[in-house]
């Protein structure tokens, strides 16, 4: 696919809403559009949607463990809202911002 | 188990590999100490020091060849990291990251600047000026400088406990090294420019870091240092060395002559270790911050004097498992500090 920007610029931009969103609904996102199928790829994003909350640029409003398996069977799933410092490095990014 | 736990658990977890990563790179940077000295004796490195000595003498040979070598470094460290970002599926992010030129890819050139040619460079100026001993204390004080900018730049927590921490570490460091660098210093006959070289090698490893993790922020650690490490070569290849070529050194030449399956060995051995240690730094600093990622990767000092001992008989002083032990002491205060209710590393 032509003219996809780098992941977490990617996912700052989906945030970039200001509307909260479960990780799991983004990563299936991710993994569509930059056709990371495998669970190597979805990982990864999931990965990338940590450090980005590590870095303070998302924040986990609501977590809940994945009873069902929508995600990983076990695991927590979190509800994440971009930060204000987030809000600020998106635009520094020159997303399009919302 | 309820949520709040849990919660608790996966921050844990996080911390836990950030301080993982770090210690990977410490224990690979030691182990970078052994071709990063062998080298030096393989042919043609040590004619090369030999010619330029004749003609220039003995501290030209020495920055000379130290930029040399510093460029085959490089070298094969992007040949490493660009087969590591192939196996891992990369190569496209790669491209992505590096078409964001203004807002994300120009931190990791500038990182390449501070890291290549200042610190790099600098710390092989140490060595062949004074000696690596001098060199190794100058730079292990890098994670305070680092600390501070991070913290003055965009706002990095670093709690007292994890400054504890860094500070036994770099005690620590001190310790281990600062007979030998009394020795080399109380040698005499010492030039400033080593000085200047012990300097640029802890200012430069510290920016790097810090400006590091502003890049780190919207891009992939194993992408980020990939290109980190192209701009190295750039710098190397196309500006340092042309310019020493043009000063009349036979440069190009014993470049040529580097091609040996020998040096092409001990060179490969650096580049996998040097490059595989630096993939691990720039994974640690979004998972622990920059502060702490730089301190638990001073440990590379107490690997450094390990290895060189396993592998090259290098027998240390009792000055030097003092030192070890406050550095094994420093890594534990801060990873044994309770990080569960740590979401963020910024504060809001």
């Amino acid at each position: 696919m032509a003219g996809l920007r780098p992941i977490k610029f990617r996912l700052l931009e989906l945030f970039s809403d200001e509307k909260e969103h479960w990780n799991y609904e983004i990563v299936v996102q991710m993994q569509k559009e930059y056709n990371m199928n495998s669970n190597f790829g979805r990982d990864s994003i999931n990965f990338d949607i940590l450090e980005l909350a590590s870095g303070g640029m998302l924040r986990s409003v609501q977590s809940k463990v994945d009873e069902d398996g929508v995600y990983k069977k076990g695991f927590l799933l979190h509800k994440y809202i971009i930060t204000d410092f987030g809000k600020t490095r998106a635009s520094d990014a020159c997303l399009a911002y919302v | 188990m309820d949520i709040r736990e849990l919660k608790k658990l996966e921050n844990k977890r996080k911390m836990n590999k950030g301080y993982m990563w770090a210690l990977f790179c410490a224990i690979l940077w030691g182990i970078w100490y052994i071709p990063g000295t062998i080298i030096w004796a393989v042919p043609p490195f040590d004619a090369m020091w030999v010619d330029i000595d004749a003609t220039h003498g003995g501290s030209m040979a020495t920055i000379v060849v130290a930029l040399l070598i510093s460029a085959f470094n490089a070298l094969t460290v992007i040949v490493a990291l660009l087969i590591w970002n192939a196996y891992l599926g990369k190569l496209p992010e790669m491209k992505r990251t590096l078409k964001e030129f203004h807002p994300c890819s120009k931190w990791f050139f500038l990182a390449s600047i501070f890291g290549g040619p200042i610190a790099i460079l600098g710390s092989f100026i140490a060595i062949g000026f004074i000696g690596a001993g001098f060199a190794a204390v100058a730079a292990l004080t890098y994670p305070v400088i680092g600390s501070i900018l991070a913290r003055q730049w965009y706002g990095e927590q670093i709690s007292k406990r994890a400054w504890m921490g860094i500070l036994v570490i770099i005690v620590g460091g001190l310790t281990i090294f600062v007979g030998g660098a009394i020795a080399e210093i109380s040698a005499g006959n010492l030039s400033y420019i080593g000085y200047i070289g012990g300097l640029m090698a802890a200012l430069g490893w510290g920016i790097e870091g810090a400006i590091a993790g502003k890049g780190l922020d919207i891009a992939e650690p194993d992408v980020g240092i990939t290109i980190r490490f192209l701009g190295e070569n750039l710098l190397y290849w196309v500006i340092l060395i042309p310019i020493a070529a043009l000063a009349g050194y036979p440069i190009l030449e014993y470049a040529l002559q580097a091609f040996t399956p020998l040096a092409i060995l001990v060179l490969g051995f650096a580049g996998i270790t040097f490059g595989f240690c630096y993939v691990c730094w720039y994974k640690s600093f979004p998972l622990i911050g920059v502060g702490r990622g730089q301190g638990i990767g001073n440990l590379y000092g107490l690997c450094a004097v390990i290895f060189m001992y396993l592998f090259m008989a290098q027998v240390p002083a009792w000055t030097v498992l003092v030192g070890g032990a406050l550095c094994v002491l420093g890594s534990f205060v801060m990873i044994s500090e309770e990080t569960g209710e740590m979401e963020s590393l910024r504060g809001e």
